[in-house]
């Protein structure tokens, strides 16, 4: 409890109805824990003042929310149809080699998430790669090992 | 009724005038043709439009097929449903392709099957194969969604009825979708159960087979069984239900939608304790204590050869402990046995009733209509009373102030302000008579602890009227009712009591302390009436036969041996307490769905005590109560156990914050040297100084206590 | 007509730093604001008319009327809200995104106004989730607003984050977020206008609407309808992608000719590869074929050829793109977003899915081409959002326009492109997007990976 649930309490106060402040709520839970796991729901309920399970559903319902344990860093890439028609497809598998895992997967020390995403909304500098929800834009494939590289240096 | 402005609008070619406002749906009904829904069901708020199943072509509106079932009816309109209008013909039968291209036809198997909506809208509107060559969606099933209710998510067709009644009506937040498009799912958190008041709703919410009652599954066909109507006896609501019985068992019980007492809305414990008719320990023969030997199964001729016996031998000095579960007709029954034929007077009553309600009567309905209800008496409304809650909650989804704390300006001031009382029983109905006439409520409620203690007192009182004197020592008491058989008041009496003559169904309650116990009946196996909290009269029919003979009759007979006649029918005992209490109602006015006898008398004003006060002298008063899943039904259904309270110690925000406390915090209760530890759980349905704790979570804690973290 | 860049919404940004408040008042920003505050609402409503701009966010309203639905306040009493669509979520659009990233300051001088149009005292931004970036210049922009009581008023401007679902760009499902709650669009009637946020009333409009209005009250409304062509006035952020040369968002006059805007300011299809077809407004427009592209970029001439400007995100594919694979593509997006509410949407996507995945296998019979257009007419019209209505639409254009391919497909037990098609066996994130390992759904992959 205590700052999670004052802070809670402040954004409750920017709205005229404590339920607009689900998603703010949800999104700092997830900060705090990594990922929504079922105590930092009920966190998120206590605070809110609601139940576990109506958080869960508000949370379900979107693709940032993670209810599973996701890696220390996310990697995103788009593959809608503006970044897979310029080579998407080969930028995620450049991915899937460097990591050694596939696209939904969590490499083993818990580092890295790979996933693939919906329109990021950069499609005119596609390929757009989201690294801890920062924008890379045009990524090659080629450019990819030095982006994974990056990561685990921990820049 | 004809204020009400009428609007014409044309559907299917006929004109059909209905009043501004009314659903298409609504509208179309009464024209005698159906406009088929999944989703739609205005007791769940505002229409959602979310299935698809009502699309008809509407004029004025977009050149597209519209749902029917998000509009009201508009002077000029024009509706076509698939009757006239090929569009909506082929949309309707689209929306139904689309509903079974993953559903799994599984409908041999399937507990619906027969009385099931997607069935009948399929026959009449579906197509009649399908284009769907591909695997379905397949889960495991069926997953406990609690120990009562089954969920089967291949036959869930989405329509969010299930998780609308758990956010807008029971407004409990636990039942609810998870994941999006073609992922959804109806879930509970993790694999924690749907642990409410009112989850057994869902199952008849759904319009297919997938959420089902795991005391009913593969229990019976649609066509091997009967539906009785008859009331609900677990609390004084009455909710009005439909016994479904098979081969003489009761299977299952359904609501029966009466729009002024339940809305078609029940309580876990009315649909599901009823097994407790089969119990275990049911007793169906009589015992009689044989000296060192202990209780002996006798006949009931020889047990009602000893009642006589023990009855004379008491002479007169009997104390007679009624339960408020007994039919109006045997409460009648039995005080004219005692109070005529023993002039045994004295009882102890399950209510202390007051005829200073009388002149705020109004059905519950009309809680959802006030503009302020002001809740009163600091118990929990949903364990008395479970129903009101809902009524409750209605009204103030309508926009209605529930007070919790009394303000009496805000009720003075209110067009339509409701009193409701739910505390210590005593003067109870008395007090918020007297407010209410005080204060110009238009309606006042009582909320007694049992199911038919307003008819019992009735029934008690106009028996006979001579003035009762506590006998000392008490010759025999008799205990009639499993209710009254656990009240620790009446076990006190015992003590006291030569002899103890005990009535109940279990045979737990008969241990011990009686000298002959007479086996009971449920409602559910009694013809009778009952009087529910607003003052209506009630039947209750018998819907299966109970293993043991009716207590009216036996009455009968045992009352015959001391001279006085009382018919073993209800209906003729009716008649005669009817012709003094009821205004001469005949049995057969009763009805299937009871109406309610309007307001009598003037408001008078009472002699009442004060309010109590919320926090004592040195700290927080302790309201316990007796939770709404406790008592000796609930106790014998195992898949009910769940729903036992919590154990919890509900606090006013103000309090908690006081002293630090936040919700789901464990505290320390605290008075006179025991203490009991608790979490907290933050209300604002409580009045400052006031906390509360169920019964059995309580244990030796005196009225005054402290908290602390 | 030519085709230049005419910037409007965009001027100056190329030149300053306009994200900084002292620059974006050194050309005269936030004058607007300080001259709609000197007008009526009324009369403000009156020069929007006059310009005849209409929503940017997709459906083309006119943006006075949309603004003159709501109540005033003896007739309804409860406080008025404006929310500002910053969803963007469109594929193909990402317009929204550079507006908020380079010009937030004539944005929110847009929402200033606007609140003082429709006597709103409290706006909120519902922006997308992943946008960080545009969010952070935001933030900054509003803090630099803060210290400015003369240009804030009374108004509180509240920046809401979304967390990932395009049907939140959708006005009714942006409230239901907005209010706390899972994303499903609400039916209308009642319109926002009158029930809108929190049951009160409402004006939604679109970042890029917001921005357009400063111009417009400086230069006027008539000025402003002088440009573009009718029914389509004013300039017009159009977002580039795909196989063109030079992706990136090129405001330019309404009307201008669509080959113009590929080839002039797009610079071509690249790597000497032939154009195959456009699609004109964001996945959610029809497609046009190599030969359709002689058209203005107008709501008008667009409508001619059944198709739309919607979002102003133009897709251009080359020769090499499998139009079955297209299809999946674009459904398996719309099946991945519905918000599962209404049937024919939530049901029908997943199904056209799966024919698609045998069309393209070479699995289908011929029958299953006509049951694909079947499906499609049978969600079509029948959803409580336009969503589902969407990809039944636009796929339906793709076998309209390029039936002899899907023909193909079924003609030659698979599909012509192999390999080569770009979209070849695109990994669409529809399994991993699921939170609950709980449904043991049938591989829907036509090829292994
Ligand atoms: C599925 C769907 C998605 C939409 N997404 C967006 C969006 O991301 N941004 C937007 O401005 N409008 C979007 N719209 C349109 C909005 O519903 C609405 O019309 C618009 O925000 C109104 O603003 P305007 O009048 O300024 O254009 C979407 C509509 C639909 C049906
Ligand atoms: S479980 Fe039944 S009531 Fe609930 S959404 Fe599914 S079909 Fe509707
Ligand atoms: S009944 Fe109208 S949409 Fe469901």
């Amino acid at each position: 409890m205590s700052a999670f649930y004052d802070e809670v309490q402040e954004i409750k106060a920017q709205y005229p109805d404590w339920r607009s402040a689900t998603l703010p709520a949800l999104r700092l839970a997830q900060e705090k824990h990594g990922y929504l796991s079922p105590d930092a729901l009920r966190e998120c309920a206590e605070a809110l003042g609601t139940t576990p399970a109506f958080c869960e559903s508000v949370a379900s319902f979107y693709d940032m929310y993670h209810l599973r344990p996701v890696g220390r860093h996310l990697v995103e890439v788009c593959t809608n149809v503006s970044c897979a028609l310029v080579g998407a497809q080969q930028v995620l598998e450049g991915f899937e080699r460097e990591l050694g895992i596939r696209a939904g997967e969590t490499t083993g020390d818990g580092e890295v998430t790979l996933r693939t995403i919906e329109c990021l909304g950069g499609c005119g500098w596609a390929t757009i790669v989201a690294i801890d929800n920062k924008y890379r834009t045009h990524v090659m494939p080629d450019g990819v090992q030095a982006i994974v590289e990056g990561l685990r240096n921990g820049d | 009724m004809n204020t009400a402005e009428l609007v014409s609008l044309t559907l299917d070619g006929e004109a059909v005038q209905v009043p501004k406002g009314t659903g298409l749906v609504e509208a179309a009904l009464a024209a005698g043709i159906e406009i088929p829904v999944f989703c739609y069901e205005p007791r769940l708020g505002p229409p959602v439009g979310a299935c698809r199943m009502c699309l008809c072509e509407v004029q004025p509106g977009p050149p597209k097929p519209q749902a029917a079932c998000t509009l009201t009816a508009q002077d000029g309109m024009i509706v076509k449903t698939a009757l006239t209008s090929e569009v909506a013909r082929v949309a309707q039968n689209a929306t139904l392709e689309f509903i079974l291209v993953n559903h799994p036809l599984d409908c041999p198997v399937c507990d619906k099957g027969g009385e099931c909506p997607l069935q009948d809208l399929t026959f009449r509107y579906g197509p009649g194969n399908t284009r769907m060559t591909f695997p379905k969606r397949t889960f495991d099933k069926p997953i406990p969604i609690s120990p009562l209710i089954a969920l089967d998510r291949e036959r869930c067709i989405l329509c969010y009825r299930c998780t609308r009644f758990s956010e807008i009506v029971a407004e409990d937040n636990q039942l609810i979708a998870r994941n999006r498009g073609s992922q959804s799912q109806i879930a509970t958190f993790e694999d924690e159960p749907y642990r409410a008041h009112f989850t057994g709703n869902v199952i008849e919410l759904c319009p297919v087979g997938a959420l089902t009652s795991t005391q009913y599954r593969f229990e019976g066909r649609p066509w091997e069984i009967q539906n009785v109507p008859t009331v609900c006896g677990m609390c004084p609501v009455g909710c009005n239900i439909d016994a479904t019985t098979r081969e003489g068992k009761v299977k299952r019980i359904l609501s029966r939608n009466h729009h002024e007492v339940d809305q078609g809305w029940l309580c876990d414990k009315g649909r599901f304790a009823f097994t407790h008719l089969r119990a275990d320990d049911r007793l169906t023969d009589p015992l009689l204590r044989v000296r060192r030997r202990g209780l002996e199964e006798v006949s009931w001729e020889r047990a009602i050869d000893e009642a006589e016996r023990l009855l004379r031998e008491a002479e007169g000095r009997i104390v007679t402990a009624l339960s408020g579960s007994e039919t109006v007709e045997e409460a009648y029954a039995l005080a004219r046995l005692l109070r005529r034929g023993l002039g045994s007077h004295n009882a102890v009553l399950p209510e202390e009733v007051s005829d200073a309600l009388d002149a705020f009567r109004l059905p519950l309905s009309a809680i959802a209509d006030a503009d302020v209800v002001a809740v009163l008496g600091d118990a929990p409304v949903v364990e008395r009373a479970p129903i009101v809650e809902l009524w409750i909650k209605e009204a103030r989804r309508r926009g209605a102030r529930v007070l919790y704390e009394l303000d009496e300006d805000e009720v003075r001031n209110a067009e339509r302000a409701t009193l409701i009382w739910c505390g210590p029983d005593g003067q109870g109905g008395a007090r918020v008579g007297e407010l209410a006439q005080r204060l110009g409520a238009s309606g006042a409620f009582y909320l007694p602890e049992t199911a038919n203690g307003r008819g019992v007192c009735d029934a008690w009182a106009v028996a006979a009227d001579d003035e009762a004197a506590r006998p000392d020592p008490i010759g025999l008491l008799l205990v009639s009712g499993d209710e009254a058989a656990k009240n620790p008041a009446v076990r006190a009496f015992a003590e006291q009591a030569e002899r103890v003559i005990v009535i109940a169904m279990f045979q737990e309650l008969a241990g011990g302390w009686a000298d002959l116990v007479l086996p009971g009946t449920s409602y559910l196996e009694r013809d009778g009436t009952f009087v529910n909290l607003e003052g209506r009269i009630q039947r209750l029919r018998r819907t299966v036969i109970p293993p043991v003979p009716d207590e009216l009759a036996w009455i009968a007979k045992l009352a015959e041996r001391f001279g006085v006649e009382i018919s073993p029918y209800p209906s003729a005992v009716f008649a005669e307490v009817s012709e003094i209490a009821f205004g001469g109602m005949p049995f057969g006015e009763v009805g299937e769905f009871a109406s309610l006898p309007s307001a009598t008398g003037e408001p008078t004003t009472p002699e009442i005590e004060p309010l109590p006060r919320a926090a004592t002298k040195t700290g927080l008063r302790l309201v316990r109560y007796r939770p709404l899943f406790s008592g000796p039904a609930v106790e014998r259904v195992p898949e009910l156990q769940f729903q036992r309270p919590a154990a919890e110690v509900e606090l006013a925000e103000d309090d908690a914050h006081a002293r630090g406390i936040r919700n789901g915090d464990d505290v320390t209760v605290r008075s006179n040297g025991t203490s009991v530890t608790l979490r907290a759980r933050l209300t604002r349905e409580l009045r400052t100084g006031v906390v509360r704790i169920a019964d059995e979570h309580a244990a030796e804690l005196q009225p005054s206590v402290e908290i602390t973290t | 007509m030519a085709t230049e860049v005419r910037e409007i919404v965009m001027a100056d940004a190329g030149e300053r730093d306009l994200t900084k408040l002292a620059e974006y008042e050194a050309i005269g920003g936030y004058q607007a604001l300080q001259k709609a505050r000197g007008m009526t609402p009324a009369a403000i409503i009156d020069e929007l008319n006059a310009s005849e701009l209409r929503g940017r966010g997709g459906a083309f309203f006119p943006t006075w009327r949309k603004w003159s639905f709501v109540p005033k306040p003896d007739q309804n009493p409860n406080p008025h809200y404006l929310v500002v669509n910053a969803d963007e979520s469109e594929p193909g659009s990402f317009k929204d995104n550079e507006i908020m990233a380079r010009v937030p300051h004539r944005f929110l001088e847009g929402c200033l106004i606007t609140a003082h149009a429709v006597d709103s005292q409290n706006v909120f931004i519902y922006i997308r989730g992943e946008y960080t970036g545009p969010y952070e210049v935001l933030v900054g922009a509003l803090e630099e607003l803060h210290a400015r009581a003369d240009l804030r008023g009374d108004v509180t401007i509240v920046l809401h984050r979304g967390a990932g679902a395009y049907i939140c760009g959708e006005e009714t499902a942006l409230l239901e977020s907005l209010e706390g709650k899972r994303g499903q669009p609400r039916t209308k009637p009642p319109f926002p206008a009158v029930q809108g946020l929190y049951a009160s009333p409402t004006v939604v409009n679109n970042v890029e609407t917001m921005a357009t209005v400063p111009p417009i009250i400086t230069m006027g409304g008539a000025e402003y309808a002088q440009l573009g062509v009718p029914y389509s006035r004013g300039t017009r952020l159009v977002s580039l992608s795909g196989h063109v040369a030079n992706g990136g968002n090129y405001e330019i006059e309404n009307g201008v000719s669509l080959r113009d805007l590929i080839y002039d300011l797009g610079g071509g299809v690249p790597g000497g590869r032939q154009l195959k077809a456009v699609i004109p407004g964001g996945s959610s427009t029809s497609i046009l074929r190599y030969d359709e592209i002689d058209v203005g970029y107008d709501f008008n001439s667009l409508l001619k050829l059944d198709t739309a400007m919607g979002s102003a995100g133009v897709i251009v594919l080359d020769d090499r793109c499998c139009m079955v694979q297209l299809g999946i593509r674009v459904n398996e997006f719309y099946e991945h977003e519905s918000c599962g509410k209404c049937t024919p949407c939530r049901e029908g996507t997943r199904w056209m899915t799966q024919i698609l995945r045998r069309l393209e296998a070479g699995d289908a019979e011929q029958h299953e081409l006509d049951l694909l257009l079947d499906v499609c007419d049978r969600i079509n019209e029948k959803c409580l959002c336009p969503l589902g209505e969407t990809a039944a639409i636009t796929v339906a254009s793709y076998v309209e326009k390029f039936r002899e391919e899907f023909q193909t497909h079924i003609d030659e037990g698979g599909c012509p492109f192999g390999d080569s098609s770009p979209l070849h066996d695109v990994l669409a994130p529809v399994a991993q997007h699921t939170h609950q390992g709980w449904c043991q759904t049938p591989s829907l992959r036509g090829t292994a990976r």
